[in-house]
């Protein structure tokens, strides 16, 4: 899950694969405006075929938190 | 054709069109639902009749909820019939929604199930509603009556005679500083807004609407112009899936504020090295060909790097206040600099370095609020609080916020946006907020960390210095900056996006 999810971060922002740990916050660390974000969740959508709501991603801040947040998901 | 109700532009697509669709939306994965302008006119009589039918006729009907066919039918009906919308931003708190609520004296109340917690928030402490509406509710419950139960009730055909001056729309603005203010627009003030300049926009355009829909901007430009043009109107779902409902609804014309557009910027960007029709194709689809931009300033660079693959950006200028366009860039008649011409219906002026607008366009006043109304509308004229003007061919030219203007000690004034935007301009900026601090200009930035990583730059902070050194070499000595801040985060912003003054 963690791979997968360095591999469409880093074609949103242009940051070293190194920067892309689960500790880094997207906003502040990596780059990502709220919109650029959003974007990167509709993409995750599709690739993971999972259904994100709005307001539960807004909580998301970290990398780590994505993670945690997409693999309940995809364990329904 | 100039309209000066909301009915007669309904109507008038209804006749036009017909069958043809007026709304799209999605429902479920890649499957669209549709409502031809037939139906949007019946159903809209419909939500008229059912509030006659409640003894609400000329009431205040408040509506919350991300952009639906519901919501559409909500605000055509109620200001169909000579009574009052009140819509609300659906993102606000459920304490600050009931405090409008009641602010605004509405009686109706008609939401969208993800706001289910308003509605029973709004049960006990709006004493002065009469009736719950849910959207999606099939049976009345708990105390609020089933949309759809109360449409089927009724027969399409309900009309009266509405008054083109009479009050229409109360729209609450979010504003960068103050208490919200309700701006009090007329059928007139909306309708001519969105009929009274010819864009040269065909007939039966697709546009996105992914703006949301309480804004001025959006219900007038995307729904009511939209309506005016016979466009098909499709819904954007979840600002996450922008991208794929491009794919899926292929749009002509998107309205946007500037944050998105620097999105898709990026995604341009990425792909430099192909063909610009290739990029536009993949990112947009060819049938794309138009941005209106508003809401915020726009860097120029923007319009440059679209019109390179075929999309051209029409910045335009507005506020609630005027319902809300001003002035907006013609296809035939761009300039890059301006917020483009004055509209038909509306003159300006400039006052003490303050641009004033006149027309009919401009609001009634601020929903019981007789002092900051006073403020605002002078014999007439609205004062914008923008710092602008007009050249000799109607082109606006914005340079600043009147009330963020700094007043330097010697007297001299200077607008920090006119120095934001200026220092925007370097990419390591990402946001930057100019203010006076004990006496001195002082800005704060909030770098681009992104940009900071591929340039591999190790000090942020003497990078800034260098970069506001090299402003002040070319500024007079009242516009240099004295002071750096840095920030770590993102400057908090106004739910319209925009950054949080003070």
């Amino acid at each position: 899950m963690f791979e997968k999810l360095k591999e469409i971060i880093l074609k949103y922002v242009e940051v070293k694969e190194e920067a892309v740990t689960p500790e880094a916050r997207f906003m502040e660390d990596l780059g990502f405006t709220s919109f650029d974000f959003m974007s990167m969740l509709g993409e995750i959508e599709d690739e993971f075929d999972v259904e994100i709501d709005e307001q539960e991603a807004a909580n998301i801040r970290t990398v780590g938190e994505a993670v945690e947040y997409l693999e309940k998901l995809a364990n329904g | 054709m100039l309209c000066t109700t909301i009915r007669e532009i309904v109507t008038g697509a209804a006749e036009r069109f017909g069958d043809g669709d007026a709304i799209r939306w999605k429902i479920g994965k890649d499957e669209i639902e549709t409502r031809s302008y037939r139906q949007l006119r019946e159903d809209s009589e419909r939500f008229s009749a059912a509030l006659d039918a409640l003894g609400e006729l000329g009431s205040h009907v408040a509506l919350t909820g991300p952009t639906s066919y519901r919501w559409i039918v909500t605000y055509l009906g109620t200001v169909g019939c000579g009574s009052v919308a009140v819509p609300l931003d659906v993102s606000l708190p459920a304490q600050e929604m009931c405090e409008l609520l009641d602010r605004a004296d509405a009686t109706v109340f008609v939401y969208d199930e993800q706001r289910a917690d308003v509605a029973a928030m709004a049960r006990e402490r709006c004493p002065k509603l009469r009736y719950l509406i849910s959207m999606q509710k099939e049976e009345p419950e708990d105390g609020a009556e089933a949309f759809d139960r109360l449409l089927d009730a009724q027969k399409p055909g309900f009309e009266r005679v509405v008054d083109p001056d009479a009050l229409c729309t109360i729209m609450f603005t979010s504003g960068t500083t103050g208490k919200s203010k309700g701006v009090m627009l007329t059928q007139r003030n909306l309708a001519e807004n969105a009929t009274c300049l010819d864009m040269r926009i065909p007939e039966r355009t697709v546009l996105l609407s992914v703006l949301p829909i309480h804004h001025a901007y959006c219900l007038s430009m995307d729904i009511l112009k939209g309506i005016s043009l016979g466009s098909i109107i499709c819904i954007n779902d979840s600002l996450l899936r922008v991208a794929k409902n491009i794919k899926l609804f292929k749009p002509n014309v998107i309205l946007m504020v500037p944050l998105m557009i620097e999105t898709l910027a990026k995604k341009l960007e990425e792909a430099a090295m192909l063909p610009a029709a290739i990029v536009k194709a993949k990112v947009f689809g060819g049938q794309f060909h138009t941005i209106f931009s508003g809401g915020a300033y726009l860097n120029p660079a923007y319009i440059d790097l679209f019109e390179k693959y075929g999309i051209t950006i029409l910045q335009g200028y507005g506020m609630t206040e005027c319902s809300p366009v001003i002035s907006t860039n013609l296809s035939w008649c761009v300039r890059k600099e301006s917020v483009g011409k004055l509209m038909p219906n509306c003159e300006a002026k400039t006052v003490d370095g303050e641009l004033w607008v006149r027309g009919s366009s401009v609001m009634m006043g601020y929903y019981h609020m007789p002092e900051e109304t006073e403020e605002t509308l002078r014999d007439g004229w609205l004062a914008t609080g923008d710092l602008g003007y007009v050249d000799e061919e109607g082109y606006v030219f914005l340079t600043g916020r009147k009330k963020n203007l700094i007043i330097t000690k010697n007297g001299e004034n200077v607008s920090p946006e006119e120095l934001e935007n200026k220092l925007g301009e370097q990419r390591l900026i990402r946001e930057v907020l100019v203010r006076e601090n004990e006496g001195v200009i002082e800005a704060e930035i909030f770098p681009d960390a992104d940009y900071v990583k591929k340039k591999r730059i190790t000090d942020v902070q003497a990078a800034l210095q260098k970069i506001i050194d090299e402003y002040n070499q070319g500024a007079p000595a009242y516009k240099k900056i004295y002071r750096l801040k840095v920030r770590e985060t993102e400057f908090e912003k106004t739910p319209s996006k925009k950054i949080k003054r003070y």
